[in-house]
């Protein structure tokens, strides 16, 4: 049966479903009948003996047996239904109908009424994502570094995708799915799901270094001791909380790998968070000289 | 008296459509196209819709048919309340014409 069954992969957005029942009357007429549609992929089936009309309708249904006899009383079929609540119908063409005969909305306001519930998620879920975007805006601000600036990118640009789509699924504009070009979505969903890998992973490369409180405690006098090892695996800001006591002035080193001081701190107290250390790939050591019993707490990411 | 919202067509001829009794969807839709001559169609969507949006406003209620042949075939059916919506808009559809006239 191979060459009987066919994918397609083309991404459509919910605000280009015009377009999307477009392609889907044209395969139809070539002979492809769908099986199972969705926004990023679709399965046909190949049966050149028939040709359908397809629509899309989206909503929570109440009442499922009432929508399908709903449909088929006036010749849909129901094709199926995805998981987010899109539903596919379809209907045998007959050229000497007219073509009110394919349309499921026959008044502005029941087609607003659809458009309007699918809007209305959009901007919930969009305005969620915003929210996010901010939050990692704002550690971004207080610690400037590439895995937030990549999240708060990737957010907003998942925000503002569903708000331009908001703004199309609500426009009354007849001709609007043609706004939104598959090309162009599919780039813009590359670049977020890019951005969001981009982010784990850069994120999951940075030290995490963290001595327990007082973990570093010593009693015994210590003269430059290479105390711990990290590893910066590129080049960024990377930040350090510095708490440490003692009894006469200590001090406390980041060394590179040729022993180069890139941050020190002499005192007999010191604390501060969110030291911002830049620093180019490499492995680094903290190091502590002190001549009497100290305490010290200190994490760097 | 609290002024009522304007209805859409396809509200108005539902329910015109149940006021001498009961019908199936498909019922409603072809005396719709019957009583205006074709101009109004109701497509399936706008239907579910509608009757859903009716049933809740407490306008119209479903039944099931016991006709011999077509039991449990789904029929609606309009309530008082529906009946004094429509009557509403009737009232509210003559007074323009009315209006209309008097210009």
């Amino acid at each position: 049966m191979a060459g009987n069954r066919k994918r397609s992969w083309k991404i459509y957005p919910a605000w280009g479903y015009e377009k999307e029942i477009e392609d889907l009357n044209q395969a139809s007429e070539q002979g492809w009948q769908l099986v199972n549609g969705g926004c990023f992929h679709s399965s046909f089936v190949k049966n050149p003996n028939v040709r359908y009309r397809y629509q899309m309708d989206y909503g929570r249904i109440d009442d499922m047996d009432r929508y399908i006899e709903t449909f088929r009383e006036q010749g849909w079929e129901h094709v199926h239904s995805t998981y987010n609540k899109w539903h596919y119908f379809r209907k045998a063409y007959d050229p000497a109908l007219p073509e009110e005969a394919y349309e499921i909305f026959t008044d502005r306001e029941s087609l607003q009424e659809m458009n309007n519930r699918w809007a209305r998620l959009a901007l919930i879920i969009a305005v969620l994502l915003a929210g996010f975007a901010v939050y990692y805006g704002v550690r971004l601000i207080q610690t400037p570094q590439l895995p937030l600036l990549i999240h708060t990118l990737a957010f907003a640009l998942e925000s503002g995708l569903l708000v331009w789509g908001w703004t199309i699924m609500r426009s009354p504009d007849p001709n609007r799915s043609r706004r939104c070009g598959s090309a162009f979505l599919t780039a813009i969903l590359a670049v977020i799901v890019l951005g969001a890998v981009a982010g784990m992973v850069l994120s999951s490369l940075r030290p995490h270094f963290k001595t327990g409180q007082g973990g570093g405690a010593l009693d015994e006098p210590m003269v430059d001791s290479r105390w711990a090892d990290f590893e910066v695996k590129y080049r960024d800001n990377y930040f350090l909380d510095l708490d440490f006591a003692s009894d006469a002035p200590m001090t406390f080193s980041v060394l590179d790998e040729a022993g180069q001081t890139v941050y020190t701190q002499t005192g007999t107290s010191f604390r501060e968070e969110n030291i911002r250390l830049q620093l180019p790939a490499g492995h680094y050591c903290f190091s502590i000289s002190c001549e009497t019993g100290y305490r010290i707490n200190c994490i760097i990411q | 008296m609290k002024r009522s919202e304007p209805m859409s067509e396809s509200y108005y001829y539902i329910l015109l459509c149940l006021a001498k009794g009961a019908n199936h969807g498909y019922g409603i839709m072809q005396m719709t196209e019957k009583l205006s001559g074709g101009d109004v169609t109701i497509g399936s969507g706008t239907m579910y819709g509608a009757t859903g949006n009716m049933m809740k406003k407490g306008w119209i209620r479903e039944i099931m048919s016991d006709e011999p042949g077509v039991e449990r075939r789904r029929l609606y059916q309009l309530t008082d309340s529906g009946r004094e919506a429509l009557r509403a808009e009737i009232a509210r559809l003559r007074r323009m014409l009315a209006n209309a006239e008097e210009v």
